[in-house]
């Protein structure tokens, strides 16, 4: 039963995290290992927008420790930061 | 910072700051007000900001003060996301540190004679023009670039261009003259032939011409609307480089008048960040053949007032946009003595600098070396006997002095 809700969360954050982005990726489709900023998609300061929706959509605080890169490049990244933060 | 014997206004910081930002404050406060001499900040015993000392001649207007000073960390400072620095090069190299301006100072080798100005002798002129040629052989390992002296002056609509006005306003420094007209140039005579005051300005108005805060402006201006052809080109240029600091000036640690030598590469996005990635990788040799100590961490520009400040610092730190080369020059303190940039597409976007068939818009980097404060934190680090120095940096001397 766990595991089904860790599950069933994942694949939620993972949408909300997909719905959000897609606006930003100037009509292009993106795979959840793509680097949208090595793209060209979006800009440095897409980064600070990401933070503030991770924040807000999913009630969490980013801590020192949560700036990586990593977290905020990919879909993954992000379904990954959201997980580790809650 | 603090100035001693001076009226001291205690100023609340509401809400506070977070610890982590503290120097994020600290940067901001000698440009709150002119008045401003000295500060000193008043940490909580949870590591919070909630108090600044400001120092200044007369008493200050504290309410006045702690309106403006509140407003400018609402907008600059307090959305920051505390994003701790990520250390990407440590020196296996341990020194004992002693801040060498004094014996400098003794020696007639450097002199102040204004603010954040100072003028240099040997061994100082001799070590400048020893690490400039050191970086530039550092580079032509992996590189041929292209040399360039640039005018001391440059155009106010190409820094308008790059974005300096609404990124550093507080270092901008702005060149005018006299308006050509007769009856200018008598009433200069009559009213100022025994001095100025600001009220000349009246007389002049004309601003097409700043100093330049760094070289790299430069050559984004020159290679305006152009298409390179393929692959990453390097163009290197050394000037003299201009920033008003307020009363954060300091010796040779940090000047309003200093000279940097800039390395740009402009290119294909991962041939540009692999330059400044093969760069980096021999500087940090070569200052660890040296034997410097120090380190090289994420940083962040001064951004200063603009609407999306607390996002640009935030990014450019996440996002290893800006890599700075710090070296110690007293036991407890250092200074960035280099740094190594990358713009992504925003100044080639600025200028229109393409390359390529199609033409796509061009990614820059950049790297700039303060030549001052490298020579001064290889005395602070080495001492003054030239007898102790590396073999490496003696023998180029004495190159240098055939």
């Amino acid at each position: 039963m766990t595991d089904t809700t860790a599950t069933t969360d994942t694949g939620d954050a993972r949408a909300r995290i997909r719905a959000f982005l897609l606006p930003h990726m100037s009509g292009q489709v993106i795979a959840d290992t793509d680097d949208y900023f090595a793209l060209g998609y979006v800009n440095s300061l897409f980064a600070m927008q990401l933070a503030a929706f991770v924040q807000k959509e999913f009630s969490i605080v980013l801590k020192p420790e949560h700036m990586d890169f990593d977290n905020f490049r990919t879909v993954d990244g992000l379904v990954r930061l959201v997980g580790t933060a809650a | 910072m603090s100035a001693a014997a001076e009226a001291g206004t205690v100023i609340p910081l509401d809400p506070p700051v977070p610890a982590a930002l503290a120097d994020e404050v600290g940067r901001r406060l000698l440009f709150v007000s002119p008045e401003i001499t000295g500060y000193r900040l008043d940490t909580a015993e949870d590591g919070d900001l909630r108090g600044v000392v400001l120092y200044s001649a007369a008493p200050l207007d504290a309410e006045a003060v702690a309106g403006k000073l509140n407003r400018l960390l609402d907008a600059d400072v307090r959305p920051q996301l505390a994003n701790p620095a990520t250390v990407v090069w440590s020196s296996p190299h341990q020194r004992a540190t002693t801040p060498a301006f004094p014996a400098l100072a003794e020696a007639g080798a450097v002199t102040e004679v204004g603010e954040g100005q100072v003028a240099v002798g040997e061994p100082l002129l001799s070590l400048l023009e020893f690490f400039d040629r050191l970086v530039l052989d550092a580079l032509a390992e992996d590189f041929t670039a292209t040399a360039y002296r640039y005018p001391t002056l440059i155009r106010t609509d190409a820094l308008a261009k790059a974005g300096y006005f609404t990124s550093f306003p507080q270092h901008l420094m702005l060149v005018t003259r006299l308006r050509n007209d007769v009856d200018v140039y008598r009433e200069f005579h009559r009213t100022y032939g025994a001095g100025l005051e600001p009220g000349v300005l009246a007389l002049g108005g004309n601003v097409d011409y700043c100093l330049p805060p760094t070289m790299c402006y430069h050559t984004f201006h020159q290679h305006e609307g152009r298409t390179l052809d393929p692959g990453v080109h390097v163009i290197t240029a050394r000037g003299k480089s201009f920033r008003f600091e307020a009363g954060y000036a300091t010796t040779l640690e940090r000047l309003w008048d200093f000279t940097i030598r800039e390395i740009v590469f402009l290119g294909p996005r991962d041939d540009v960040l692999a330059a400044r990635e093969t760069f980096m990788g021999r500087a940090f040799a070569l200052l660890d053949e040296l034997g410097f100590a120090g380190t090289c961490e994420t940083g962040n520009d001064p951004f200063f007032g603009g609407t999306d400040t607390p996002s640009r610092i935030w990014s450019q730190r996440l996002l290893g946009l800006k890599y700075e080369l710090r070296l110690p020059v007293a036991a407890d303190r250092d200074i960035a003595v280099a740094s190594f940039n990358f713009h992504d597409d925003l100044f080639g976007k600025a200028f229109d600098i393409g390359a390529g068939d199609p033409r796509e818009t061009v990614r820059s980097g950049c790297v700039g070396f303060g030549l001052e404060r490298l020579a001064y934190a290889f005395l602070c680090q080495f001492g003054l006997d030239e007898a102790q120095w590396p073999e490496r940096v003696r023998a180029g001397l004495r190159e240098d002095r055939r």
